[in-house]
């Protein structure tokens, strides 16, 4: 997986915000920085495909070198973590990962072969992916019951269990206290490098960025 | 496009057509006999004669100023009781108790509303009753009083009077809550929310005082946002039918009523003369509307120099004054309307003036009840169906809304016209007065569908509750975190898929709060009920009305105490199930008890 920002530029309205040339392969972190209003988390919602009005871009957003412009944002298999865990109220732990995991298994290597899981295979996936972290005793709690620090692993396992082919960051530690902080970076990045997953980081804290060993690109105010 | 954006922008052109064609029909169809033109009773010739004819008659100037008045003096002060309350409450932690208890007030039906004041505030009512005991206990000691039993009753004007002041009392009570409530919806959006605080810090710092700063920073942002609803609450004063029909004066009775009474009267012929004060109504609310503007304009012009004449405390007295003043009388109000319709509706003799009736009895509750069980499943049918199709169609046209706003580049320019269109349509049913357009509606309906009574029905109810529901979901739905929906597209999540699984789970309760309103506005409909079915269908409502003006008070305080009941059931129900269903907190709450913090 690759994703490839060719010549892209963010207007609002007429005026520029940024302009971005980068290429970021399977398992690297390309971390953009700047001061809120500069237009980084712009940037994420047009490789999401979320950008509304003022907003416009220029260029093309290539994903193993498709474009992906005018690609709807849920066709385009853009994971997004944000800084808030945004775990749906309705479900428990299990059943926001279970609604996570696409119906045909990409995910795992086992049972690939199956076009559809079945209800009990699907169960299986989101206990292993819960195990493989050491978070099985959640499964069934509501979300509201959790821990920030337990809510933002979650929240990434879920973003995980849908597959996708390009993860985006937008300052995703940043509500999490100083403690919590430093390993959810290490184990953040961890979990994405061993999936090889192509991944867009947007933070104004330099630590994320020395955490995330990648390119760096740091927006000035205009 | 998807089949499902398809159908929500469908959906959302529908809302349109389904508001303003009903209206506009129905307004074809007075305008058509107001002319001279209508075939049924074989006149085919377009002329002047029935205006001529209504404009002769003795009463008609009388009936239009009594509309007129009575609408643009209730509309009047309700505004601003509702604003005085407000400025002295928006910041105190009073406010959520306030919207919590005048919310019920909202869903009261106006002819129960009309019914319960005739009880407490007749000549023989509760509180002539109080006072009349007051002042013999105050006396008894020096004349030494023992004949009470012959006191009559005192002999004031209230219900019926000429000059329609209970008209105004009954509307102005009627809409304080709802112009309250509509302004607090407004000042608790987030965004809105920010900017007062800010505007309250800094003019508080400058040295005002809070109910000044009110009314110099806040409520001319406000206003401007509440102007359309304002709007409709003085149409519909100008053109009510069950209040004045209850409490107003007879002969002649308002606009309104004259009009009812003119299209039901026997004499088919009258037929013509109601269209043409049916459309005369129609200009009555022009022309009350038009006066409301001129006054805004006058205001705009004077509140300049307010703005800037630099006092710092204007106006903090005699708000506090009139705020606590309107809660006393509401709150005292609502008690002695529980109390003496609860009485009256156990009470065997009971004469003015004691303050407990002789004996209780289940006897009118007995009666009632069994004779209320066809009105009370037509209402709660038609109403089921009418707020739940509401729901629905409200509910896909704002989340075609919620799809263009994720979706700038297709067709912008259309898609923003089209919610144009649907933000002044809603409004439409409510701003032309429902004794206008109704009768043609009934009209044209019989003409073309003459046995699909509650086809009829269904769509004049649909007229006044959709908007309401629509007006009620939208505020939850355009606050909806579109990050949520972000992360379920992040997720290969169809915009169907999000719309299932993520939006109605998350929004459950608000859909359950405008399904509840939605069936609550239902309830209460009596002109669109009698007009559409013709008598044929009878609703709890049109009961309650018949009974007021005929039968015993007794029967009559059962049929306001179901009334009153009715919509609370549907509101309690909105406020419990949310708290069982899509909620696996609500559900380990229940199965785990709390354990002691040890």
């Amino acid at each position: 997986m690759t994703l490839k920002l060719d010549k892209v530029s963010l207007f609002r309205h007429t005026d520029i915000l940024l302009n971005v040339n980068a290429v970021v392969n399977a398992g690297e972190v390309l971390s953009i920085m700047g001061p809120s209003g500069s237009g980084k988390s712009t940037l994420l919602n047009a490789v999401a495909g979320s950008l509304t009005a003022p907003f416009s871009v220029t260029g093309s957003i290539n994903i193993n070198d498709i474009c992906i412009n005018d690609t709807p944002a849920h066709k385009r298999g853009v994971g997004v973590l944000y800084q808030d865990p945004l775990l749906f109220e309705h479900m428990t732990v299990g059943q926001n990962i279970a609604f996570a995991l696409s119906p045909k298994s990409a995910l795992l290597d086992k049972g690939a072969s199956e076009p559809k899981l079945s209800k009990k295979q699907r169960e299986k996936q989101v206990s292993d992916m819960l195990a493989q972290v050491g978070l099985s005793e959640l499964q069934h709690r509501p979300v509201q019951t959790l821990s920030g620090g337990q809510q933002a692993r979650i929240a990434l396992l879920r973003t995980l269990a849908a597959a996708p082919r390009v993860v985006l960051l937008d300052e995703p530690f940043s509500k999490l206290d100083a403690a919590t902080k430093g390993q959810m970076r290490k184990w953040v990045f961890e979990q994405l490098k061993a999936r090889g997953l192509p991944t867009l980081l947007v933070t104004h804290d330099v630590e994320d960025a020395n955490a995330a060993q990648g390119q760096l690109i740091e927006i000035e105010t205009c | 496009m998807a089949v499902f954006q398809h159908i929500t922008q469908s959906v959302r052109v529908l809302l349109i057509a389904l508001l303003s064609v009903p209206v506009f029909a129905g307004l074809v169809g007075v305008v058509l006999p107001a002319f001279g033109y209508f075939p049924a009773l074989n006149a085919f010739d377009f002329n002047l004669g029935v205006f001529k004819h209504l404009f002769a008659l003795e009463s008609i100037v009388n009936m239009t100023l009594l509309s007129l008045l009575t609408g643009l003096i209730a509309t009047a002060l309700s505004v601003a009781s509702a604003f005085l309350l407000l400025s002295v409450f928006y910041r105190s932690s009073y406010l959520n108790r306030l919207q919590s208890w005048l919310s019920p007030l909202l869903v009261l039906p106006h002819a129960a509303a009309a019914i319960a004041l005739l009880f407490v505030l007749s000549p023989s009512g509760l509180l002539a009753s109080v006072v009349s005991n007051a002042v013999s206990v105050f006396s008894s000691g020096a004349e030494n009083l023992s004949n009470t039993q012959n006191v009559l009753p005192p002999s004031w004007e209230f219900p019926y009077d000429r000059f329609g002041i209970s008209i105004i009392v009954a509307l102005a009570l009627k809409e304080l809550p709802f112009v309250f409530l509509i302004a607090v919806s407004v000042l608790s959006q987030p965004q809105v929310k920010r900017k007062f605080d800010g505007y309250f810090n800094s003019a508080t710092a400058l040295g005002y005082a809070p109910v000044t700063v009110f009314f110099k920073a806040i409520f001319p942002v406000v206003y401007s946002q509440v102007r359309l609803p304002l709007l409709a609450v003085l149409a519909y004063a100008t053109a009510n039918v069950e209040i004045p029909l209850l409490l107003g004066p007879n002969n002649p009775p308002t606009l309104a009523v004259a009009v009812v009474q003119w299209f039901n009267h026997v004499d088919l012929s009258m037929r013509f003369q109601a269209s043409a004060a049916a459309l005369l109504q129609v200009v009555v609310t022009l022309i009350a509307i038009g006066i409301w503007l001129i006054g805004e304009n006058i205001i705009e012009r004077v509140q300049g120099r307010f703005y800037t004449n630099g006092s710092r405390y204007t106006g903090q007295m005699f708000a506090s004054f009139v705020a606590y003043s309107v809660v006393a009388s509401y709150s005292l109000l609502a008690l002695s309307i529980i109390i003496s319709t609860t009485l009256w509706s156990v009470a065997t003799f009971w004469t003015f003036p004691t303050l407990l009736p002789e004996g209780f009895t289940l006897l009118h509750w007995k009666t009632t009840l069994s004779a209320l069980a066809e009105p009370v499943k037509n209402t709660v049918l038609l109403a089921t169906f009418v707020s739940a199709f509401s729901v629905l169609i409200a509910t896909l046209a704002l989340e075609a809304e919620a799809l263009n706003r994720q979706d700038n580049k297709r067709s912008e320019y259309f898609n923003r016209w089209v919610g144009g269109v649907l933000a002044s349509t809603l409004f439409l049913p409510l701003l032309v007065p429902g004794v206008a357009f109704l009768y043609g509606l009934v009209w044209f309906q019989l003409t073309y569908f003459n046995d699909a009574v509650w086809l009829h029905l269904f769509i004049s109810h649909l007229v006044y509750v959709l908007p309401y529901v629509f007006i009620s979901l939208a505020v939850a739905y355009r606050k909806f975190e579109p990050r949520y929906i972000q992360v379920a597209y992040g997720m290969g999540k169809s915009p169907w898929q999000v719309f299932v699984h993520i939006k109605l789970p998350l929004l459950f309760a608000p859909l359950l709060v405008a399904f509840a309103l939605g069936v609550a506005i239902s309830f209460s409909q009596y002109l669109p009920t009698v007009l559409s079915t013709g008598g044929r269908i009878a609703t709890v409502t049109t009961e309650a009305v018949a009974a007021a003006s005929g039968s015993s008070v007794r029967l009559t305080a059962v049929y306001v105490l179901v009334q009153i009941f009715m919509p609370l059931v549907g509101f309690v129900l909105a406020w419990w199930l949310p708290t069982i269903c899509f909620n696996p907190m609500g559900r380990y709450t229940l199965l785990r008890p709390r354990k002691s913090k040890l």
